[in-house]
């Protein structure tokens, strides 16, 4: 009993210890600025800037500890070498020039540089491998998984592939798909898990990132629908069944309907992790817009949402991975609708 | 029969999303094609300069194609 009060004690203040250290940080930022009218633009500035995508790195240090200007680190600089030029001079000679744009590309700039999210890409993707070989890491001589990590995932794992994959997509079709299924429902998790840390963002309350993971499910489900459907029934699924000469209106429309469904899927994901985010942000912003008091009410309660948070970064990788699959299920049920329409004329 | 025997082990949720499927897309079809009649016609008129004939044209065009698909399909899906 005394154990786990302990244990209880040393977790929330942990967790308060990262709270601080995300608030410290504003402290020093909005410290600034206070005493002039319009603080509440600065704390949501502050706060957009920090859920946003960036060309750098900064490491936000505790403020009474630490009162220079936070380290950081450049990306514009530090990859300077992935910025390529096809023709001789097209990339400004400014390191920190905005070239992530078409115009720049056509003109034969092309901008490869990581920003702060695409390198929590990397470091989710690495720590999903690193966790991957510990955690499956199968002894021959003992074939039942033992220990904490291997039995998680074995857990997780088992989860998507019966619960998800077989249940949503069908017995003969679904073991196909486990493979990407486990994929995204690990890669999204991580990502949501990391940005709680300190000094860490999320990658997925970011609409670029989620768009693609929700495209690498569009072309899955184009895929299973050419594939139960053939290629002459998917166009003919996309004609609409009216005929000919409407179809100059209808197939722009089923065109269209193709991409309603990874739309949700891209700002469902965005949208959840952001909003937890901004949350917590401005219940902390809280003591700097009205009162220093109010951290007795606004800190217990950002740990609440922090707890909250936890759950959704599961949550949405779970719903995210269930919707690939049922909608992957939808193209692999095409091809019945296939055969029941000639049947039925 | 057959079909019954072949979706044993899907879930309540993914069974009902695929018996639906078909009435989803139908109504997609309506909704689409009014969208589609509009927007189409509105950004038509900005690049020719016809404003409002293409908008109004195109808009009576895609409702009532929308319509036609949408209640041609239900009643494809009623007689089965």
């Amino acid at each position: 009993m005394r154990e786990s009060v302990r244990r209880l004690a040393l977790a929330l203040a942990l967790f308060s210890g990262a709270a601080w250290a995300s608030g410290a940080g504003s402290q020093h930022e909005v410290a600034e600025h206070t005493g002039h009218a319009g603080s509440e633009d600065n704390v949501a500035e502050y706060i957009f800037h920090h859920v946003g995508d960036d060309t750098a790195y900064e490491f936000e240090l505790p403020g009474p500890l630490y009162t220079g200007h936070n380290p950081r680190l450049d990306l514009a600089v530090a990859f300077s070498f992935l910025r390529l030029e096809t023709k001789p001079g097209a990339c400004p000679s400014d390191l920190h020039a905005d070239t992530h744009s078409f115009t720049a590309l056509f003109q034969g700039c092309v901008d490869l540089r990581p920003t702060k999210h695409v390198l929590m890409m990397w470091f989710a993707g690495a720590l999903l491998i690193l966790a991957m070989l510990f955690g499956s890491h199968r002894n021959k001589a003992q074939l039942v998984p033992r220990g904490m990590i291997a039995n998680l995932f074995e857990l997780l794992v088992l989860f998507v592939r019966d619960e998800l994959a077989i249940k949503n997509i069908g017995k003969e079709e679904g073991p196909r798909y486990v493979p990407y299924l486990l994929t995204a429902f690990f890669f999204i998790l991580f990502m949501n898990v990391l940005g709680l840390f300190p000094w860490m963002a999320t990658a997925t309350g970011n609409l670029a990132v989620t768009a693609g993971l929700a495209f690498c499910t569009f072309v899955l489900t184009q895929v299973a629908s050419i594939r139960a459907a053939g290629l002459l029934g998917y166009f003919k699924h996309l004609t609409g069944g009216v005929q000919v000469w409407l179809w100059p209106i209808m197939i722009p429309v089923e065109v269209l309907g193709l991409f309603t469904k990874p739309f949700a899927l891209t700002v469902r994901l965005f949208a959840n992790m952001l909003a937890g985010h901004i949350v917590i942000f401005f219940l902390l912003g809280l003591i700097f817009l009205l009162h220093p008091g109010m951290a007795a009410f606004s800190v217990p309660l950002a740990i609440g949402i922090y707890f909250l948070e936890l759950f959704v970064a599961l949550v949405q990788a779970y719903i995210f991975t269930m919707l690939s699959a049922l909608f992957i299920g939808m193209g692999v049920a095409m091809g019945h609708h296939g055969e029941a329409h000639a049947a039925g004329h | 029969m057959s079909e019954k025997r072949e979706g044993e082990e899907l879930s309540e949720a993914a069974r009902l999303m695929r018996a639906a499927s078909p009435y989803i897309s139908a109504v997609w079809k309506m909704v689409g094609g009014a969208a589609v009649g509009v927007l189409g016609g509105y950004f038509l008129d900005n690049w020719l300069g016809t404003t409002p004939w293409l908008l109004v044209a195109l808009s009576v065009v895609g409702i009532s194609v929308g319509f036609y698909a949408f209640i041609r399909e239900m009643s494809r899906l009623g007689k089965r």
